[in-house]
């Protein structure tokens, strides 16, 4: 029974990573970019949500969630245009990789000199140990509530992307970048649009893995790794694929810490190298 | 001018040997401390530019070989209870045994799907390592034969060490690149399909530097942790090693033997003005160094190095080629003038 439990707390965990990695597959797929701040972006979201949730306490945190969406949107507009933008078209492909890193680095330092390396979570009371028993097992509502959130966004980001003339715009761009200029798109304004809404799918994320566990400003680089590997798994630029994904990390990395409390994301890790190894197309491997 | 250039060369290797060999009777031994570091992460650098300036693979996990080879040395000198000097040849070799393995499924992956896969794979062996207790778990090992080592001759010796592999280092890499071996690892980084098309063997090329790169780090890595008697896996696991080395690479110009160089000149003047002089925190420092790569990466893809050439004309350890001018001058007269004047 104890290992069903876990296995659905797993499974909770994956909705919250599916939502990690949905940002950086939408960003890979229409500018074929790995933002490598990705994870960076996130704690900043959190950190946002922290210091929000201090100047009010008496709002619920979760509430903060829409200011701090609306920041995350703004700043990755900002942050394709005034920097990505200028390397997206460049003929090495390891120019964004290295550009997106170094900005990763940037910010990972200067959020620790400004918030101090201390660990950080944020409080929602009641709520986060809130739990529903279902015969006879423990269901926390908060995880519950994440996986039907990330579910909720990922059919509204597929049905924007299919049936909205902004999606097709995207889609477009994504395919022929070269192609959409003919039909008065600029390619550079549909990216700050994507990386902004990247972002703003980041900030959720962020902003609910901070509620479930404590963050630094080291965290990062472990969001990044976790939001890559998911989208890897997934299959690239399969949107369930990434659910899917991060439900597998999830399940791996809840039984990994059962097996042995202080593995951290050690067995989720494990389980991407593995599945890189026998199957390197992702568990989806359909295109949307 | 293929003679007096390879002349030139020569002989300014021979001062350098002079000079490195001369330069603990003169320096104090903090200056000489920091001599080595640089030397050391010069020699990293280089060693991660050949995967990525050359071979066209970046990196992100590139502490682990750094960490192989320094828990390698570390390791056999306390079972085989000897000088740490005299095991130093196992620190490449584990290195660049763990590489050679690694690369069969890393290899599959391209571009950003190989950096964040080794830096993957360098977060699991960290993870393991800082679990296991045969190597010292979380709080790290001292070195144990340090009773061995002759301390009055330690900070010269590590000096002479680290100027040594820094100085056959870039021979090797002049060497290598000026050789059929680097035409073909450079022709792979500009075009694979084109390198493949005539013949270059990509995949078996790309194994070689990346094997070598590995190694290099490995020794390197060693010699820094050595100089340090002391090994956490925080320390050697840290994801600012690949910081460090892309950022020197990065600023000084990737692809060029000259650009870390230069790199490390920047990356160490920085650090002395910002944490000295101006008394900011090493986080700071960091963010400085950040904003810099940035700003090159944005202005100057190539790094500052390929543009103050172009801009100065001068040539150091250039080992770029140009097309037989004579046949394009015969033929395209006026094309040949607009590239040459």
């Amino acid at each position: 029974m104890i290992w069903v439990e876990t296995l659905i707390n797993g499974a909770l965990l994956g909705g919250l990573y599916g939502l990690l990695g949905i940002g950086l597959a939408l960003v890979f797929g229409v500018m074929r970019v790995v933002n490598i701040a990705h994870g960076e972006f996130m704690v900043l979201s959190a950190f946002c949500a922290v210091l929000l949730s201090n100047m009010f306490p008496q709002v619920s945190p979760l509430l903060m969630l829409i200011p701090v969406i609306a920041l995350s949107f703004a700043v990755g507009w900002l942050y394709q245009a005034v920097i990505v933008n200028r390397v997206v078209t460049s003929p090495d492909p390891l120019s964004p990789l290295l550009l997106t890193f170094g900005v990763s680095v940037i910010l990972r330092n200067v959020m620790v000199e400004i918030f101090g390396a201390d660990v950080r979570s944020l409080q929602v009371g009641e709520l986060s140990r809130a739990s529903l028993e279902v015969a006879g097992l423990n269901i926390g509502i908060m995880p519950l509530l994440t996986l039907v959130l990330a579910a909720l966004l990922f059919m509204a980001l597929q049905l924007v992307l299919r049936h909205t003339e902004f999606g097709r715009i995207v889609r477009a761009t994504a395919d022929r970048r070269d192609i959409v200029r003919l039909s008065g798109v600029k390619p550079d304004r549909v990216y700050n649009y994507v990386m902004g809404l990247s972002l703003a799918l980041g900030a959720i994320g962020g902003v609910l893995l901070a509620v479930r566990s404590s963050f630094t400003p080291f965290s990062g680089a472990e969001r990044l790794l976790i939001a890559f590997e998911v989208v890897v798994l997934g299959g690239l630029g399969s949107f369930w694929g990434a659910l899917l994904g991060g439900i597998a990390l999830g399940m791996a990395q809840l039984i990994g810490l059962k097996i042995d409390p202080n593995a951290g994301l050690l067995y989720a890790h494990l389980l991407f190298f593995i599945m890189l190894l026998i199957r390197p197309s992702g568990l989806v491997s359909s295109r949307v | 001018m293929p003679m007096p250039t390879r002349t030139i060369l020569l002989a300014s290797t021979i001062v350098l040997a002079a000079i490195i060999a001369g330069a603990p009777f003169v320096l104090n031994e903090g200056i000489l401390r920091l001599a080595t570091e640089c030397l050391l992460l010069l020699t990293m650098a280089q060693m991660w530019n050949l995967l990525a300036g050359y071979a066209g693979l970046v990196s992100l996990g590139h502490q682990v070989f750094i960490a192989f080879g320094a828990y390698a040395l570390f390791l056999t000198s306390g079972w085989l209870e000897v000088t740490p000097i005299w095991v130093l040849p196992v620190a490449p070799l584990v290195a660049a045994a763990v590489a050679a393995i690694i690369a069969f499924p890393l290899f599959r992956l391209r571009d950003a799907y190989f950096s964040i896969a080794m830096w993957v794979f360098a977060e699991i062996i960290g993870a393991f390592t800082m679990k296991s207790q045969a190597v010292g778990g979380t709080s790290g090992v001292p070195l144990a034969t340090s009773k061995l080592i002759d301390f009055d001759w330690f900070e010269p010796t590590m000096f002479w060490l680290a100027g040594g592999l820094t100085l056959v280092t870039i021979a090797a890499l002049y060497r290598m690149m000026t050789s059929s071996f680097g035409l073909g690892l450079m022709s792979v980084r500009d075009n694979d399909l084109a390198a493949m098309s005539v013949g270059v063997d990509v995949r078996h090329n790309r194994f070689i530097a990346f094997v070598l790169s590995a190694a290099g780090c490995g020794l390197a890595g060693a010699l820094s942790f050595m100089g340090n008697l002391f090994i956490a896996p925080l320390a050697a696991f840290d994801v600012n090693w690949s910081v460090y080395m892309m950022f020197i690479v990065i600023i000084g110009g990737i692809g060029t033997l000259e650009g870390p160089i230069l790199g490390v000149i920047i990356f160490f003047g920085l650090r002395e003005l910002m944490t000295g002089p101006l008394g900011l925190s090493g986080g700071w420092y960091l963010v400085g160094l950040g904003v810099i790569a940035v700003v090159v990466m944005i202005v100057a893809p190539r790094g500052i190095w390929p543009a103050l050439r172009d801009r100065l004309g001068v040539r150091l350890l250039d080992v770029h080629r140009a097309a037989p001018r004579t046949a394009t001058a015969a033929i395209l007269p006026a094309a040949s003038e607009r590239v040459t004047g």
